[in-house]
Formats: structure tokens, sequence, C-alpha cells
């Protein structure tokens, strides 16, 4: 590691930050390093372990297009192949897709918006803990040989208990409550954060529009995470571990119920990894141009929008179960109006690419990869909305070809460009742009190769989840394409491993502001010290590192001492109160331990759901009892 | 440099006990995540009930409104006690907040075992039909949120009434009335549905 680059400061600024220092300090030692409760800490070890995962997903994807690149493939068998195709879905969409925006979310928000910690740090750690447990007890299925392979969204009755035998599917079910329980931690933690502690004068219209997206995104988490819990928990699990009758025909239950509950939560769920995606884009666009972002009102507008009509979509997964025709009317017509909210910011990033100056860095090319790649599958969204070409193409490679056009195009990409932007923040040394440019262009074809393939195989009738095709259908050319695609995009992640652990170790010292950027996570050292600002920043417009630094004002009078904020108003963002932060605590650790404990038994019995409450009170106890000093002074 | 651009915050008060706190705002974002759910569920009712020509299917009791809607009786008076606490811990008043958090755990003990006698009276579980499935989803979560929230007034009184606490704990009094209050407002919804909706709408 690097020594932290701060920002030039004045001789009492200097020793205020030496208090600060003290005060925010990491509490030392093994049981210290999982009590620590800064966002920066947390959010590294959600971005890293989120890596792990796409790691691990990656790897089955590879697996996968190992197997289908010839006919009649030997190679994983039908039913390690079910399991591969699930767990991969799985893994990027629960373990990979959503955490790691959130890390995102949590390591850069608070600092946007200037302040120096997330509104509840402890709660913060607990969903964090939640997330890593949920996803080793899902792989922990691999060592008792048993993993889910009734797909990601897990249908019954196939996922049903008559079908499914094996303990795959509890798991699967169990450690969506995990992920969800964590996401609620970091949807709510990041609400009150973002309405709360913004910096004094931060009002509605100057928060950073990746700040928006995240308050947009938790708002949608808190709306749809509830439904896939009752899927997977209430509905799913219950009927496979105690009998009840929620999905089972014979008692008059509803195998579409399912459907309908989970895709209530399936689909705002494409948004919710989306939408973070398309805020980092803006935050990298308004630097790269050296100009404000065009249209910050209708880019707002629109990510507020998508977030509403997002609830309005979930029918379009279930074009094909046979809905009333009205039904499928409403849909289609609600589906294809995600293309005017999102039709505007692409227009708005145009506007600002347009009649800016670009810089054409490696976070740059990412970019412009993401509106190529995403414009094609917002293109083939479009299609599928429609019922008819959807009754042709359901459950083939079409629609294999147009989420991952969206999931990767739409949220991989920008991720990346994100990664290269921040890696400054996040270390303290600038990422290699020659390596990174060279990564995106192995990662951008090696994309196309494997997916495009898949829009032809799709509309020549190969169905999704197969695990092989004989010789006579005459998919196999396409599927070899679609192979060497894959290792191409493998190729392109180790080179990007590669630059990243480089530049880690000798990549350019950034200083705090490498790019000359306009939002406030510049404003911190690099890597950011724990408590982000030596002196709180007060803002005067949209881009207030564009404030001259003569004009720029600051907060005095907070408490360096202990870990003291600033709460304001609402919608104008006017000083309100002081504000203590919670400090480092083992108990959120020990609370998920206790929680997970009770929950992984609860797969085999449902009375191991007392344990979990029991074990997860005495620890909620241990977290809330009252310690010294009582009151809180002055 | 100049020294004049500054905004000093130190006279501003560094606790306050209101709606206006970060704890409550999260509070009461949680309850909005415990009614999307229940919410879900109430709509999962509906739906499983169009399935049906008899709802609850023949040979099921009906569940019984006697003892349910008697049972409203203390659970109106425990919110009183909520009520109470939450004025004495934005006074600092540790007499009323005592009195509340008892009055609330005491009423809402009685409601539970009210609810606990009705329980084993009916004569359909959650495995034995669907309508018992999903009646029982919705008591059960309900009576889980209810169970987990006097344990923390529990806690609460125990830490009261050893004297040794500050303002964070009575945040925690406060917003625990928050809790409180959310829950016995999603009962009047879901208690509607539950117990009155086959006497309603049961019959073909």
């Amino acid at each position: 590691m690097t020594p932290a680059q701060s920002p030039p400061l004045t001789a009492p600024e200097l020793e205020e930050r030496e208090a600060l220092r003290r005060a925010w300090q990491h509490p030392s030692g093994i049981v210290g390093w999982f009590s620590f409760a800064t966002h920066q800490a947390i959010g590294m070890r959600y971005i890293v372990t989120a890596f792990v995962f796409l790691l691990i997903g990656g790897i089955e994807a590879i697996m996968m297009r190992l197997q289908l690149a010839v006919h009649d493939n030997t190679l994983l068998g039908p039913h390690l192949y079910n399991e591969i195709f699930t767990t991969h879905g799985t893994t990027m969409m629960f373990l990979f897709a959503v955490p790691v925006m959130e890390g995102m979310g949590v390591y850069l928000v608070p600092m946007m918006i200037g302040t120096r910690n997330v509104a509840f740090p402890r709660l913060n750690a607990f969903g964090y803990w939640m997330y890593l447990f949920g996803g080793l007890l899902l792989y922990a299925g691999m060592f008792v040989g048993t993993l889910p392979d009734a797909g990601w969204f897990a249908y019954p009755p196939l996922s049903g208990p008559q079908y499914s035998a094996t303990k795959g599917v509890d798991l699967w079910a169990q450690m969506i409550t995990f992920t969800e329980i964590s996401a609620m931690c970091v949807a709510v933690e990041l609400i009150v954060t973002i309405l709360r502690l913004r910096a004094p004068n931060m009002t509605l219209n100057r928060i950073p529009i990746f700040c928006w997206s995240m308050l947009v995104q938790s708002f949608m988490v808190i709306f749809a995470m509830p439904a896939v819990m009752i899927a997977s928990t209430v509905m799913l699990l219950n009927d496979r571990t105690i009998a009840t009758h929620f999905v089972n025909p014979a008692e008059g239950g509803d195998p579409l119920m399912y459907q309908h509950v989970f895709w209530f939560f399936g689909h705002p769920e494409v948004y919710i990894i989306f939408l973070p995606a398309l805020g980092m884009l803006s935050s990298i666009l308004e630097t790269h141009t050296r100009r404000r972002i065009f249209g910050y009102p209708a880019i707002v507008l629109s990510l507020v929008g998508t977030g509403f009509v997002a609830f309005g979509l979930w029918v379009h997964h279930m074009f094909a179960t046979g809905l009333p025709q009205i039904g499928e009317d409403y849909f289609t017509a609600a589906s294809m109006m995600i293309a005017i909210t999102t039709g505007t910011q692409i227009f708005c990033w145009i506007a600002t690419i347009w009649t800016g100056r670009l810089q054409l860095t490696a976070a740059m090319h990412f970019i412009f990869g993401f509106l190529f790649i995403f414009v094609i599958g917002g293109l083939t969204g479009v299609m599928l909305a429609s019922v008819p070409l959807d009754l042709q193409v359901h459950d083939t490679f079409f629609v294999v070809a147009h989420f991952h056009y969206v999931l990767i195009g739409g949220a991989l990409f920008p991720l990346f460009g994100a990664f290269h932007y921040w890696f400054p923040k996040f270390t303290g040394r600038l990422i290699g742009e020659r390596l990174g440019k060279i990564s995106f262009w192995i990662l951008f074809v090696g994309f196309n190769l494997t997916f495009f393939p898949m829009h032809l195989l799709g509309l020549k009738g190969m169905p999704r989840r197969i695990y092989t095709y004989s010789a006579e259908m005459g998919w196999e050319p396409a599927n070899m394409l679609a192979t060497i695609g894959a290792c191409t995009i493998a190729l392109g992640g180790i080179v990007f491993m590669v630059n990243v652990i480089r530049s880690r170790k000798r990549g350019r010292v950034a200083g705090p502001d490498p790019w000359d950027a306009s939002t406030l996570e510049w404003a911190t050292a690099s890597p950011p010290e724990n408590f982000n600002f030596v002196r709180l920043p007060v803002v005067s417009s949209r881009t207030p590192m564009w404030t001259p630094a003569q004009d720029r004002v600051t907060v005095v009078g907070l408490r360096n001492d202990r870990r003291e904020g600033l709460v304001t108003t609402l919608v104008d963002a006017q000083p309100h109160r002081r504000f203590v932060f919670a400090g480092p605590s083992i108990w959120p650790f020990l609370a998920a331990i206790g929680v997970t404990i009770g929950l992984a038994g609860s797969i085999v019995q449902f009375s191991w759901y007392y344990v979990a409450a029991a074990l997860g009170t005495i620890a909620f106890i241990g977290w809330f009892w009252p310690r010294r000093p009582f009151e809180v002074q002055p | 440099m100049s020294e004049a651009r500054t905004l000093n915050v130190a006279d501003l008060p560094a606790f306050e006990i209101s709606n206006k706190s970060p704890l409550w705002l999260g509070q009461t974002l949680l309850c909005v995540i415990e009614g999307t759910m229940f919410s879900i569920l109430l709509a999962m009712y509906f739906y499983y009930r169009l399935g049906f020509s008899v709802w609850p299917p023949p040979g099921v009791q009906l569940p019984h409104t006697l003892i349910p809607t008697l049972a409203w009786i203390p659970l109106a008076l425990s919110v009183l006690g909520s009520y109470w606490a939450s004025e004495g811990a934005k006074r600092d008043d540790r007499k009323w907040m005592l009195i509340g958090l008892l009055v609330n755990l005491a009423f809402a003990l009685v409601f539970l075992g009210m609810r606990a006698y009705e329980w084993v009276t009916l004569n359909f579980s959650w495995s034995s039909d669907l309508h018992g499935s999903i009646f029982w989803a919705i008591l059960y979560l309900h009576t889980i949120d209810i169970s987990g929230d006097l344990l923390m007034t529990a806690v609460l009184i125990v830490i009261l009434a050893r004297g040794r606490y500050g303002e964070q704990q009575r945040l925690g009094v406060h917003v625990d009335s928050v809790v409180w209050y959310f829950l016995v407002a999603i009962w009047v919804p879901l208690y509607a549905v539950i117990y009155w909706g086959p006497h309603v709408l049961g019959a073909p």
C-alpha cells in the first residue's frame, strides 16, 4: 500500500487530522478485524468478495461453453450441467451483480455526499457478513455433493419436493434469504445516509447522479426484495420442508403464483443492477467531458421513472404461460415504456459527449462499449416485449443472448469503467491505461463473439439449458464460435486482473484528484482516510470540485475526538444537528454467525428458525446494550 | 487561504429524540419492508381465493371471529402504553417510559395469549389445505414480528430498570413505539382479510 496522498492542509487542519485519525482508528487484532465499521472497509470487502464470486461464476460459464462447443459432448453430463447453469445464474445475479453494486454504493456514496460514514455502520457490517455467509452456504453444498439444479429462478413444480428431492434447491432458497437481508441492510442505510447526512447546501438538485441512482435503487430493493423472500422461503421452502401447499396444484396451490411473485422481484432486480451502472456512467462522463452533465433533471427523472415502471413489467417474463390477452397488452406497453426513460438518458449522454471535450481513457472505452452493447440488448428487449415474437423465441438462446447483452453490456461494462475510474481512489495509484484499453478490446470482441451467435441459435430454435444437441441440428458452428468467444472473454479477464495487480503495486502515484473530477469523493485523500474529510465540505453547486478553491467553504466545530458527523434537512440540506456514528463492534459479526447457524439448519428442519431467532436475539442484545458513556456529551 | 470561509456548527445539539433522527427514518424503512411483505401476502390470498368456488374448501371450519375481535381491546390498550413510553422518552422521564413499556408489554402478552388460545382451537393447519397455508403464513409472520418487538420492549424495560442508560436507549424507546404502531396498524387489514374474508367472500 502507498501512503495516503492527501489534499494540501493548513497547520490547524493537520492537527485536526491527527485527532480524527485517533478517533477513527480501526480496532487491532483478529477480533478487531471482524469489528470494522467504516464504509470504505466494508465497501471494499463487498467489492472484493463480489469479484471472487464473479471469477467463480465465470469459470462455471467457461465449463458450460466447453460442454456446448461440439455436438453430443459428454464432458459434463446432464446432471452436472444442470447444477452448473443454476449456480452460474445464481452466483452472477445474487452473489455478484447486486452485491458489487451495493459495495460501490457503500464505498462511494458517503464520500460523494460529503459525510464520514454511512448512517448505520454496524448494520452495514452485519449486511456484509450475511452476504458472505450466504454465498459460502450455497457453495458449501458442493462439498456435500448437492448443488441446486433447477435454474436460477427455480420454477416449481421442477423445484418442488416431487422433482427435486435433494437438498440443493433448499440451499438455493435459503441463500436468497441471506443476500436479501444484506441488500435490505444496504438499502436502508443508503437511503438514510443520502436523505439525512448530505453536506450542507447539497440540496436535492445537487446530489451527484450516482447517489440519485443508488437512492432509487435502494427504494427498489425495499419494495422488490420482500417478494423474492416470500417466493423462495415462504412458498418454495415451506412446501418442501413442512408440506404447505403454495405451489402444489394437487391442493389448489399454483406454480404460476410463484412465477408472479418471483418476477415481481425479478424484473426490478434487473434495474437494481442496472441503475447504479447508469449512475456510474454519468459520473465518469461528466469528468471525462470536462462539462456539467447535460440534462441533469431529465436524467434524474428518468432514473426515478425507471424505478416506478420497473414494477409494472414482470409479466413479460411469463408471456408463454397463457395469461389473458389484456394483461399481455398492458405489460407489452409497460415494457416498451422503459425504452423512453433509458433513451432519454442515452440522448443526454450523447449531448454531453458532443458538447464536451472528451478524454478517451480506458474508463471511457468501457463506457463506449456499454453504449454499443446495451443499445443492441435494448433493441432485442423491445423485440421480446412483443408477445408474438416472445412466444417464438421463449426459452431459447435468443433470450440468453438478450439478457447477457443487457446485463453484461448494461452493468458489467460500466462497472469495469467505474473500476478503472475510481481505482486511484481505492488504491492511491493509477491503473495502467494501456493494459486497460487492451483488456477492453479483448473483452469487447470476446463478448460479441460469444453472445451475438446466440441470437441466431435462438432463432434457429436452440432451447436454453440443454446440455447437448445432435449434429443434424446444424447448431455446432455458432456454438463453437461462442465457446471461442467465451475463452476470449476469459483472456480479457486475465489481462484485467494482471493490470489490477500490477497497478496496485507499481502504478503511478495518483494524488487525491488525478482526473480533475467534479464530485466530492476526490476531495479526500487517495486512498481515503477512515473519516474521509478533515473538514466536511459545504457545497455551492452540482460540481463542488470545480468550484474555485478560494470560494470553497468548510464545516468547523464538529468534535474531532469522536466519530461525529452532521445531520442536515431532507430537501435543502441545512445543518440540523450533529450526529455520532456508531463505532466498531464485534456483535454484527456474531449476530450474523448466529443467524447463519439457524438459517442453515432450517433447510433441514423448520424448528431451526427458532435457533436463528434465539442466537440472533442474544447477539442483538449484546449489540444494543448500553455502553459508557451513557449520555452523549454535547 | 482566508479564515472566514467556514461554517461553524459547534452550537448545534449533538443529540435529539424526534422523528427527524436518522434511526427513526431507518426504522420506518424497515416497517415499509415488512408492510410490502404483508401486502404481497394479501395479494396472494386473493389470488388463491380466485381458484376456488368455495373458500375455504368444504370441510374446513371457518376461522373464528369472536376471540380475534375481542383481542383488539388489549391490543388497543397496548398502543396507549407505547405512546406514553415514547412521550416519556422525549421528555427524558424515566417513570413514564417504564410505565408505558410495561403497559405495552402486559397488554401485548394478553393479546398473544388470546391468539394462542384461538390457534389451538382451529381445525386446520398449514399443511392441511391451501387456505390453511396462506392463513398460517400471514398469522405466523405477524406473530413472529410481534414477538420480536416484545423482546425488544422487554430488553428496554430491563435497561431502564437498571437505570444505566442514555440518549441512545431513549431513542430506542421512541423507535420501539414506531414499530409497535406499525404492527398494530398492519393488523387491521390482515385481521379483516384472514378472519372476515372467508365469511364475506367465501361463498360461491
